[in-house]
């Protein structure tokens, strides 16, 4: 790696002053900055460490809902009880993501702001649209692991598990930047191609999240994240689904149904949470759901396989979270 | 072992520069160490510390229970920092992108893949390595239990191997077989040695961490 300035700062105002010069990067775990570093992409002048910063450490119910800071890792995600047992979507979320010693030093912020996995996007020799140059090599290239949806411009998926289990649970991205905070709902948190093919996330330059707010489970309600994985460890899904439920009786209400690694962000399926709203969310009623949540897929030459695998996943996180439901 | 650097320590220069201590406030300024002095979150000065990008900084952090220092630049890793300034071999550079575990080291008790970590980033902390297992000529029960169990063929995922184990073992005493899988799944064995390694880690559950 190149080497860079290396700056350690007190408190996220301090971090966010330190990052307004142009060339900076925020440091968080550093299990996606690292390799970016070391590959290449990214080269850095200066780096700002963000451990131990005021306040991006808590994880607490506050008027807000659950607040967890951004420097918060997935390891202590996956191991909290209030996280478990008020955010269960989230609690799969982190569970699955990575592997154990990648999951001690990976934080909450750097999950939902990490690069996608691409193989042409990672490969220093691959001028990919995403990276200045005018062709997405995956269109006709290996695309075995590239998006299903909106896929015509730059076929990457959005790498973040934590994306869809946020989202599933109505979060907003609290940022702090050189004007200022700001409050970002997780609708609004996520970047096309299209929109913008250099970044995956609405953060302005120097502008660090310093924590996600979550509504926490309430009433008869359970939620749930599923993902398919090609191998166990050290694994971005294939597809991943977030679904979130409250029971009406028997019947299912306030549904999100939220698919990830499908597409270059996650996206809301709301004709799927349409389809299940109002009904006994039994078997044939998240198999329907699940048949409108890839309608309209368009897959590649080496992934149509997704499609089949996430109407499965998504079934199985509307089944897992009614259970849940149910139990509580 | 070796535990300095060559030169580290002798040259006073590297004590009497102020460059990276800037703002960090008067005890780390003293000896001129980065990581000398853990200094309380309320008395770090609000303007950062910073090392500039050109510079070779003194790092003290402890490595296997004794105080080491080493001349580093910022963009080192832990792993390199090990091996090719401190003499540290048994964490093991293999993918060098957190994905195979054969560098894993302890930081501060916990498992973490040294290659993701940056060398400025320990000061003042606790770096354990394989080296630290063995205490007064005695193996560590979990290498005990390696050999007694024939955890290891080509032997390079071990090193790293033992860390995983010994910081499961050291949160929990007796994890289940589900339990030591996932606590292992960073660590890849392309020997396919994983059903004896989760044996030894079952040996030293059985005999209380004997």
């Amino acid at each position: 790696m190149k080497n860079f300035d290396w700056i350690t700062p007190a408190t996220p105002e301090a971090a966010v002053q330190a990052a307004a010069q142009a060339g900076r990067a925020f440091l968080g775990g550093g299990t996606d900055l690292l390799p970016l570093m070391k590959s290449g992409l990214r080269e850095p002048t200066g780096v700002v460490q963000l451990k131990g910063l005021t306040g991006m450490e808590r994880l607490e119910l506050t008027a807000d809902g659950i607040t967890i800071g951004a420097s918060i890792t997935l390891a202590a995600l996956c191991t909290d009880t209030l996280v478990q047992r008020s955010l269960p979507a989230v609690f799969d979320a982190a569970r699955h993501a990575a592997t154990p010693l990648v999951r001690n030093r990976a934080t909450v912020g750097g999950n939902l702001c990490q690069r996608p996995r691409c193989w042409y996007f990672r490969h220093p020799d691959y001028a990919c649209s995403k990276k200045g140059g005018d062709t997405c090599y995956a269109i006709e290239g290996e695309n075995k692991f590239h998006a299903i949806f909106d896929n015509t411009t730059c076929n990457i998926v959005h790498p973040s598990n934590l994306g869809p289990a946020f989202w599933a649970h109505d979060a907003v991205v609290v940022v702090l930047g050189p004007k200022g905070e700001r409050r970002i709902p997780v609708a609004e948190f996520w970047v096309r191609p299209e929109e913008d093919m250099r970044t995956e996330v609405a953060l302005e330059p120097g502008e660090l999240i310093t924590s996600v707010s979550c509504k926490p489970l309430s009433g008869r309600s359970g939620s749930a994240f599923e993902e398919v994985n090609e191998k166990q460890s050290y694994d971005w899904g294939l597809v991943a689904c977030a679904a979130r439920l409250t029971l009406d009786g028997d019947k299912a209400s306030d549904v999100r149904i939220v698919i990830g690694a499908v597409a270059p962000v996650p996206l809301r399926r709301e004709a799927a949470e349409a389809v299940l709203n109002g009904k006994v969310p039994n078997e044939a009623a998240a198999w329907a759901a699940a048949d409108a949540a890839i309608a309209g897929a368009t897959p590649l030459r080496d992934n149509a396989y997704k499609v089949t695998m996430l109407r499965a996943c998504v079934k199985n996180a509307i089944l897992t979270a009614a259970a849940r439901a149910r139990k509580s | 072992m070796q535990q300095d650097s060559s030169n580290a320590g002798k040259n006073p220069s590297v004590f009497s520069r102020r460059g990276f201590l800037k703002g960090a406030g008067a005890a780390v300024a003293a000896t001129g160490v980065l990581g000398a002095a853990a200094l309380p979150t309320d008395a770090r000065s609000s303007e950062p510390t910073t090392v500039k990008a050109d510079e070779v900084v003194p790092l003290r952090f402890t490595l296997n229970g004794k105080s080491v220092e080493v001349k580093v630049r910022t963009g080192y890793t832990l792993l390199e920092t090990l091996r090719d300034h401190l003499d540290t071999t048994g964490p093991k550079l293999a993918c060098d992108y957190g994905a195979c575990g054969a560098c894993t080291v302890l930081l501060d008790g916990t498992a973490v893949n040294a290659c993701l970590v940056l060398a400025v980033e320990c000061a003042g902390r606790k770096v354990e390595s394989v080296e630290g297992l063995e205490q007064g000529g005695k193996l560590h029960p979990i290498q005990e239990a390696f050999m007694a169990e024939d955890a290891m063929q080509c032997g390079f995922c071990t090193s790293g191997m033992l860390m995983s184990c010994k910081a499961l073992l050291d949160r929990n005493a007796h994890p289940s077989h589900n339990e030591t899988a996932d606590a292992l799944a960073g660590n890849i064995c392309r020997c396919g040695t994983y059903f004896n390694i989760y044996k030894a880690v079952d040996r030293v559950a059985k005999s209380g961490g004997k």
